[in-house]
This record gives C-alpha cells, structure tokens and sequence, in this order.
C-alpha cells in the first residue's frame, strides 16, 4: 500500500482529468498524457490483445491529438450541440509498479448529456503512471467499459 | 416489433406511386406498414447472410443472428449440416439461447427442460410419461422450427425464408466476384471471420446506411472534422499504426478530381460498388513495405504471378450486397445492416483473417475495423448523426419527396448494369429501382 500523501496526490490527478474533460478542455487533457501514452478502451471483456482484437479506441498520443483536434472542430457532427459530461472516478486504489512508475484502478460513472439525449457509461479505469515533477502523467489508461461488447450509440467524449 | 395483422400493406400501387426516375417519397424511410412490407417481401424473399462457415467450425457451433423478424441460431449440426433455426421453444414460445455465439450439443428450455439437438430436432423431455401418447419427439411441431432454404458460397452462409427462391448465385450475379476475391486474397485459400465484432444502433431506417455506403460525395463535408486534424498533423506521429489511420481519415477528403476519378456501379439485383478508395499509405495497392511483400510472396507461392497480379488488383470498395451486406475485400471487412423497426437499425462490423498472410496484415485490418466501424470511429460517428438527422426530418409530414436526381443526366448503361462518376446519385436510384421490384413482385 502507497503512503498516505501519495495515493491522495494520484487521487487528485484522476481528479483533475475528470475535471478536465467535464470543462471540455481537451488540450489539457492530452497533456496528462506521455509523449508515447496510450488510451485503450477495448471491446471485449478482459482484452489482452490490442492487435489481434479490434478495440473501440486503441491510439496513442499522435492519433489522440488528431481525436482532440476534432473534439475541438466546430464541424464535428456528433457534437452539436457540444455534450456535457459529468465524470466520477471512484474506489482509486494505486499502488508501487515494477517499473517504479504507480498502477492505478478505479471505478468510473459517466454521464453525457446532449441536446435531448442523456447516456450513461460506467466500468473500471486502469492506469500505469509515471512520475512527472509533483505530478503525474499517463503511460497507459484502460477504460474496461462496462458493456463493451453489447450495442453501442455513437461515443465522442472521451471517458 | 408490429403485430403482424394489425397493419395494412401497401398495395404495388402505393409503393410504385413512391418511387420517382429522381425522387422518393419520404414513406419509404418512416411509414411502418412500407416497413412490413419490407420484412415480408424484401428480408423475408431474398437470400440474407447469417453466418461465416469459420465461426461454426465444429458440431454444436453456433451464432445467434436475426433473419427478416425472427431471430435465429445458425448451428452445425452433429451430421457437419449447417442448420438456421427459429431461436423459440415450441414448447411454450421462450427464447431458447441468449449467446450470441458459443458451443453446445444441446439446447435446453430452461422452462421445462424441453432439450434440442444443434440441429433442432428434440432430443428428450423429463416425466415423458405424463405426456400425452400422441406426443412424439420426432414430430417436426415438436422441433425448432427450421428455416429450410440456406445456401452457402465460398464460407458465406445465406438463408431465406422464400420457400421458392432463385439460386443464391443468381441472386449474387457479379457480386460473386467480391466474394472469390476476399476469399482468394489468402494464402491458405481461407479466410476465418475475427472474434470481435462492433455492434451499433442508430435510429433511423436501415435503407440510410446502404445509401450512405454508396455515396462517395458526402464524406468531404460529413467527415471534415477528422480530414482537417489528419491534414495539419505530422505524419507518422503515431508510433502503433504506421500512419494508416491518419491516412484513413484524410482519405475522406476529396473534391473534385476523386469525385471524376471513382466510378459507381449498380446493377438490377440492387447490389452496388464503387471503384478506387484507399489509395495512399499502408492500405495502397502499390504498398510495397516489408509485410506487403511477405504477403504478396506467400500468395504468389500459391497463386502464381498472374493470378496473384489479378486477385491483388481487384480494388473495388463498398461492394453492396442487396439488401443488408457490405463487403470490402482488400481490407477483410464485413458489415451488415438489421433492420430493427422502420426508424432502427443495427449494423455489425466484421472482420476477417487472411489464412497463411502474415498476423501483420491482420493487425491492420482489425485497426481497420476500429478507424471506420468503432462506436468512436472518428468517421463511423459523424456518419449516423447524419442518418438519425434524415430520420428526423423524414418522419415529418412536411416536403415528402427525397431527392436523388444527381447525375440523372450522365449516367451511362453498362453489359451488367448502370455506370457513374462518383458524384451521382445513380446508386440510390439502382436500390430503389430494385426495392420497388422486390416490393411489387407477385409471390411465387
């Protein structure tokens, strides 16, 4: 188990993402991410595999930083009206990595409201994180969505 | 889904007054009764895939798919038999499987222990003896019910439940081609369908994917939002892709000289292609880095030279099988479009391995996949926002009539068929001239 000040400091790093992206402000939620971060939200209950099994969302920094130009686009159809979201992370417990870098899970709630829509996502985050000063950044998030292999509606905001 | 009974059909009258040279009415995509008719004539009369052989490899194999209204399981049989079944106990009329896809040697009716063999044939019921002495079980009222009529060509299993159908090869006409040539492009000679799948549901009427599959003059405005970040990035920023889905996103961004460069064709069947897509980066037919020519080696080592040449240069793109398949062989895709009511639709996103190719290829078909058929695809995303909007304002009284008049006046005839520039409607009037022909034809 990781000191007290520790885990509080990465609970208020996931925190601050939510925060984030809750304020559409998805330059700054690129920058949490390692120049080589990955965001994975796979499709299959327990993926291990990223290449041999099709993910909904497998990409690392540059192809994230072209999603994030489009969150940003005033032409995204998807987006107009532009979703609000409300991300809760919860049930944060991280720990030491072998990597001396920190393995984190959470659980997470989202709800995305838009013009007369409202969906909701939940499932389970799991990070590796790496040091940055007196922060942190992401090498690899993975969003285990609740019901990834059922039906889905369109998604744009990342969860 | 409607009772059955309780709505009126058009008569072929109503639905030929629908359909113009260069209009449709908007009943077409928001009346329910067009929608029945639907069911009955067109996913109720025509050959419908409903599995790939390499998903039922073994007896007790089986896939849960829907066929017209029914939902269905497609099973391999204790005899190697590819059976497609009614997913309904006839006991008391549950739901039998809920699995999408699994093994069993039995199915059993969780009710009342109703047991049935892969090929629906009833296997065994507890306390036989309280039954009456007619009840037998090798009495077919007593079975899953079978839909009878399934042919399969090259791996691909189609049924319908046309008790007369014409062959399934006439029913594909040409587009036996597309099929050979997904099948061909492996090495071993065989191709096996990908475990995962992309499931999505949008509200608004099937017969909007298929014409959205088929218009190649959308995607500059509809996916700008993606061609312009993928134009100002740097290339090859991403260190898992080498770049194709940058490519795959720009590759939406064309004008004029794409739309004069890609030829539409359509013929009576319904079915439709369009030639020329994916043309730059990993995906190009001239791609020449190492996994390509590994690939190419393994296949001429089977092929030959020529055949090889030919089966590799066939580049036809969005090749739609009347009413509800789409196949894209150069990138082992796969999808299909399910009708759920007149205003939703489900459409699946498969893929598919090359047998003997190296795993790299298969590594960018299922990126593949994920560019262009993920519930977040950059692309795929902004497309069904565009349907469900047509939905919404069809579903109004107001200005009936759908233009689809682009390029009425160039569009030539061809051996098998119409021919256009890639800026015509010409598409569209192909599957509603063969809507209206399957909707109106006599029963046989």
């Amino acid at each position: 188990m990781l000191d007290y000040q520790t885990q509080r400091q990465i609970e208020l790093f996931l925190f601050e993402e939510a925060r984030l992206l809750d304020d559409g402000d998805f330059q700054g939620w690129l920058k949490l991410y390692e120049p080589q971060g990955i965001y994975w939200m796979p499709s299959q209950p327990g993926q291990t595999d990223p290449l041999n099994v099709a993910s909904i969302i497998y990409e690392d920094h540059g192809i994230l930083s072209i999603r994030v130009q489009r969150l940003l686009e005033e032409r995204a159809l998807v987006l107009t009206p532009m979703p609000r979201t409300t991300h809760l992370v919860s049930n944060i417990v991280a720990r030491t990595a072998e990597d001396g870098g920190f393995a984190v899970e959470a659980a997470f709630v989202c709800v995305v409201h838009q013009d007369v829509k409202q969906k909701l996502y939940s499932g389970r985050h799991a990070y590796e994180l790496v040091r940055n000063g007196d922060t942190f950044r992401i090498k690899l998030k993975r969003v285990s969505l609740m019901n990834c292999d059922g039906v889905h509606t369109p998604m744009a905001i990342p969860l | 889904m409607t009772d059955h009974q309780a709505i009126e059909l058009p008569t072929a009258e109503d639905i030929r007054s629908l359909v113009r040279p260069d209009h449709v009415h908007r009943r077409a995509y928001a009346d329910p009764s067009v929608f029945q008719l639907e069911q009955d004539k067109i996913f109720g009369k025509l050959w419908i895939y409903v599995a790939h052989e390499s998903q039922l490899k073994k007896p007790g194999d089986f896939v849960r798919t829907r066929l017209a209204e029914h939902e269905v399981l497609v099973t391999r049989g204790e005899d190697g038999k590819i059976n497609v079944l009614k997913n309904r106990c006839p006991h008391r009329g549950a739901r039998l499987c809920m699995a999408d896809k699994g093994t069993s040697r039995l199915f059993s009716c969780p009710y009342h222990a109703w047991v049935f063999r892969p090929d629906g044939s009833l296997s065994s019921v507890p306390h036989k003896k309280s039954y009456p002495e007619s009840f037998d079980l090798a009495d077919p009222r007593n079975h899953m019910q079978r839909i009878e009529k399934i042919e399969i060509y090259r791996g691909f299993v189609f049924a319908t439940l046309n008790e007369n159908p014409e062959p399934l090869l006439k029913h594909l006409g040409e587009m036996t081609e597309v099929i050979d040539n997904l099948v061909d492009r492996a090495p071993d000679g065989e191709i096996e369908m990908a475990d995962s799948v992309f499931s999505l549901e949008y509200r608004g009427n099937w017969k909007l994917h298929m014409e959205n599959a088929a218009d190649i003059f959308h995607p500059s405005f509809v996916h700008s939002s993606s061609v312009m970040p993928a134009r100002r990035a740097p290339a090859n920023a991403s260190i898992i892709d080498q770049d194709q889905t940058r490519e795959m996103l720009m590759a939406n961004g064309f004008g004029f000289d794409e739309w004069e460069g890609i030829q539409l064709n359509g013929t009576p069947s319904g079915h439709t292609y369009m030639k020329n897509f994916y043309n730059r980066g990993v995906l190009s037919p001239e791609q020449q880095d190492p996994v390509v020519v590994r690939y190419r080696a393994a296949l001429v080592a089977r092929l030959g030279e020529e055949k090889a040449a030919h089966v590799l240069g066939m580049n036809r793109f969005n090749n739609i099988i009347y009413p509800n398949l789409i196949i894209n062989a150069q990138y082992q895709q796969m999808r299909v479009a399910t009708p759920l009511a007149v205003d939703r639709t489900l459409v699946r996103i498969f893929c598919f391995r090359l047998k003997g190719a190296p795993d790299e290829m298969f590594h960018r078909a299922v990126r593949f996949q994920t560019t262009l058929g993920s519930p977040a695809s950059m692309i795929f995303s902004d497309d069904v926002e565009m349907l469900e909007r047509c939905q919404q304002g069809l579903s109004k009284e107001e200005g009936p009539w759908v233009d689809f008049s682009r390029g009425l006046d160039s569009d030539r005839r061809a051996e098998s068929g119409a021919v256009s520039g890639a800026a015509s409607e010409m598409p569209m009037r192909v599957q509603f001239q063969a809507w209206v022909n399957y909707l109106t034809a006599e029963a046989a």
